[in-house]
């Protein structure tokens, strides 16, 4: 039953819904509609063949696939617990729509996370924190010879604190603030993490994989994995763009990020080295284009001077052999 | 119409396609053929550009 005679209502009962025809209409609705329909699950994928893969790969080629993916195992684990301060933000800047595609967005990471625990599990023999831990590549390994450069744990650093001032400013309740957290926090998460400096790391186990014609359960993993990250990714830099059309200031807030990690993304860190025999200059280039794209979706300017360096072959870092 | 625009380091692919759908599909080719590398639906989408039909051609490179 339609009408258009709303003068009556009490508007703090038409405060209690949410859903407008504009926003089911709307670009992030649509992501979570599109997260229902492509729902896959961990319990359906058959880890048999990777774990005779496994058995049949030597040494070295175990240490490098197993420094990626550990790190991976790592990261999904603390992306599913850094999530939170997001959808609280989401929540006080009464955008439903971000809230409700972000129930699935956390969802999935945990279930990345599902992912590779199964993975180690069931292929590797490894799932307890003591015993995967001992194939974390120690980042402390990694250094920039010219000493221009700090390669810092983003993953481990940023997200929480990023995460927690965007709390805190939740807490707060002062619109501005959340907006301009919210910026620093999906820049760290969506545009740096997730949308610049793992995406080398997707293709470096892809291509591993099809080059050992090996693992084909860790490669459909990835691909699927990839196939949420875009959602998860374009959803961050949507919001991005979306406040800081609202206020042009915020758009620093993203160059600060990017600028507080930059070591991170101007060479290749440790475990996206691991693996041997592997064409190292394509995903060195690859990250300029991810990171013009991202900079093309959340409608700012890109920092030429970081394209610079991450296409300077001078720069490069030495890494170390250890694992934790 | 659509334009999607390559922006891998030193490449100034560009493409035109009828809608969406086929603005990913030769986006992804692209990215696959030229750079050995893949592009994610999302990302393509979010960037298309809307383009005034180009009379007489359906799907156009820069090639």
């Amino acid at each position: 039953m339609a009408t258009t005679d709303h003068q009556h209502l009490d508007p703090s009962v038409v405060a209690k819904f949410h859903f407008t025809r504009e926003m089911i209409e709307g670009p992030v609705y649509r992501k979570y509609q599109k997260a229902i329909r492509k729902f896959w699950s961990v319990e359906d994928l058959d880890f048999t063949q990777d774990a005779l893969d496994w058995g049949a790969i030597d040494d070295d080629q175990r240490r490098g696939l197993l420094g990626v993916t550990v790190r991976f195992l790592a990261g999904e684990q603390n992306v599913t617990n850094e999530l939170v301060p997001m959808l609280a933000a989401a929540q006080t800047l009464r955008r439903f729509d971000w809230t409700v595609y972000l129930s699935t967005f956390l969802m999935e990471e945990a279930k990345h996370a599902e992912f590779f625990m199964r993975w180690h599990d069931k292929v590797v023999g490894v799932l307890e924190p003591e015993e995967v831990a001992q194939h974390f590549l120690v980042r402390g390994k990694t250094i920039d010879p010219s000493g221009r450069f700090e390669v810092r744990d983003v993953l481990h650093e940023a997200l929480p604190y990023y995460g927690r001032r965007l709390l805190e400013s939740t807490l707060g309740g002062e619109e501005a603030e959340i907006e301009r957290a919210f910026v620093a926090f999906s820049a760290a998460y969506n545009a740096f993490v997730e949308g610049v400096l793992t995406m080398p790391s997707y293709e470096i186990v892809i291509d591993t994989t099809e080059s050992w014609n090996a693992f084909p359960t860790l490669r459909q993993g990835f691909r699927l994995i990839l196939m949420d990250e875009g959602r998860h990714i374009t959803f961050g830099t949507y919001a991005c763009r979306v406040l800081i059309e609202k206020d042009p200031s915020y758009e620093e807030e993203v160059h600060r990020v990017f600028d507080a990690y930059r070591g991170n993304i101007v060479g290749l860190v440790e475990y996206q080295k691991a693996v041997p025999g592997l064409d190292l200059n394509k995903y060195q280039v690859m990250k300029v284009r991810h990171y013009r794209n991202r900079c093309r979706e959340m409608g700012i300017t890109p920092d030429e001077t970081l394209i610079e360096q991450i296409l300077d072959p001078s720069i490069d870092f030495v890494v170390g052999v250890e694992a934790g | 119409m659509k334009r999607w625009t390559c922006v891998e380091a030193g490449c100034s692919y560009e493409l035109t396609a009828p809608d969406a759908s086929a603005a990913v599909e030769g986006a992804q080719r692209h990215i696959a053929e030229e750079h050995g590398s893949f592009e994610l639906e999302e990302m393509i989408e979010d960037v298309l550009e809307d383009v005034s039909d180009p009379p007489g051609i359906d799907l156009y490179d820069s090639r």
